[in-house]
């Protein structure tokens, strides 16, 4: 009989610990701050005006959906990684840089971290994150938006 | 006077009920749109053409987390009920419809789940047609459809998935 209570606190320890240890996935930081997160209505806005000055748009998701982007492919792929990064190496750090994946929900996108993270590191200054926080068929091409022909 | 009152009205409603099944859409009680799409091989295959069969109509790709860790899954469930009676169809099938745009992450990934049920796809990502037709808003999505092509059931995964098609079986 006295033996049951310590049990019951140890399971109740392991509970709480199991919660916790699943805790750090969600509250994970990201890379980006809010005012890194571009507006899809703004990027669509500057692609459709063809005397605004024009930002480098590069796609590190499948497939380049959006008009006028450079396609790297999924940049949770090293070798797509590095040639981000080659590509990266030849414009001034002060470029006006967006990226997009647009796959998945941000929460489980597995390309856009390793990508705004090589950006952050490689000390751009004027990189911004496209804000598809559905994925770009939602956020993107449903809003009649520009589009790759 | 009740008589002639049904006799009047009850065609009527039985019109209009079938009204309802032939009406093209995604929502449970539609009739799902047609898909003619390329398998892995080129040849094209209508989901039409899985008439008479309860069909899994199944909207995935390999760059989605969720669906790859489903299609094990979905390997049992065609295993267990492909050649079974059901109440609406004789057999079951999978019409999967890749929302992929490379082909060899697409192939790999069939080998080596052995997903051995039907794979289409015209490897266009998210500017698919087909994505614009389902009014596909995130992957994994799927549709139970019956043997007349009507939609039984919506978004169901698991055993939620599985106890749905079970609901159907006829014993034969």
């Amino acid at each position: 009989m006295k033996l049951k209570l310590p049990i019951i606190i140890l399971f109740a320890l392991m509970a709480s610990f199991t919660a916790c240890s699943q805790g750090p996935a969600t509250s994970q930081k990201d890379p980006w701050t809010q005012a890194q997160l571009l507006n899809p209505a703004d990027l669509a806005k500057t692609i459709n005006d063809v005397h605004a000055p024009q930002p480098f748009i590069f796609c590190i998701g499948p497939q380049a959906v959006i008009k006028n982007s450079i396609y790297i492919g999924p940049t949770m792929e090293k070798a797509n990684l590095d040639s981000f990064k080659a590509q990266l190496e030849k414009l001034p750090k002060d470029a006006s840089i967006v990226i997009y994946c647009g796959c998945c929900p941000f929460s489980r996108c597995p390309n856009i971290r390793p990508a705004f993270d090589l950006l952050n590191k490689m000390q751009f200054k004027n990189h911004k994150l496209l804000n598809l926080p559905q994925n770009v068929k939602v956020d993107w091409i449903d809003k009649g938006y520009p589009v790759e022909d | 006077m009740n008589k002639v009152y049904y006799i009047i009205f009850l065609p009527f409603l039985f019109y209009s009920m079938s009204l309802v099944g032939q009406t093209i859409g995604t929502e449970i009680g539609n009739r799902a749109p047609e898909i003619r799409l390329p398998s892995p091989a080129g040849d094209t295959i209508a989901l039409s053409s899985l008439k008479g069969k309860m069909v899994l109509l199944d909207f995935w790709a390999t760059w989605c987390a969720p669906c790859a860790k489903e299609q094990p899954e979905l390997a049992e469930l065609y295993e267990k009920y492909k050649n079974a009676g059901f109440t609406k169809g004789k057999g079951f099938e999978i019409y999967g419809v890749s929302m992929d745009s490379k082909k060899a992450n697409w192939e790999s990934m069939i080998n080596k789940v052995g997903m051995d049920w039907i794979q289409v796809s015209d490897l266009k990502f998210w500017s698919s047609p087909v994505a614009k037709l389902y009014n596909l808003q995130e992957l994994p999505f799927n549709l139970l459809i019956d043997g007349n092509g009507i939609i039984l059931a919506k978004n169901l995964h698991g055993e939620e998935l599985q106890k749905e098609l079970a609901k159907y079986l006829s014993g034969k």
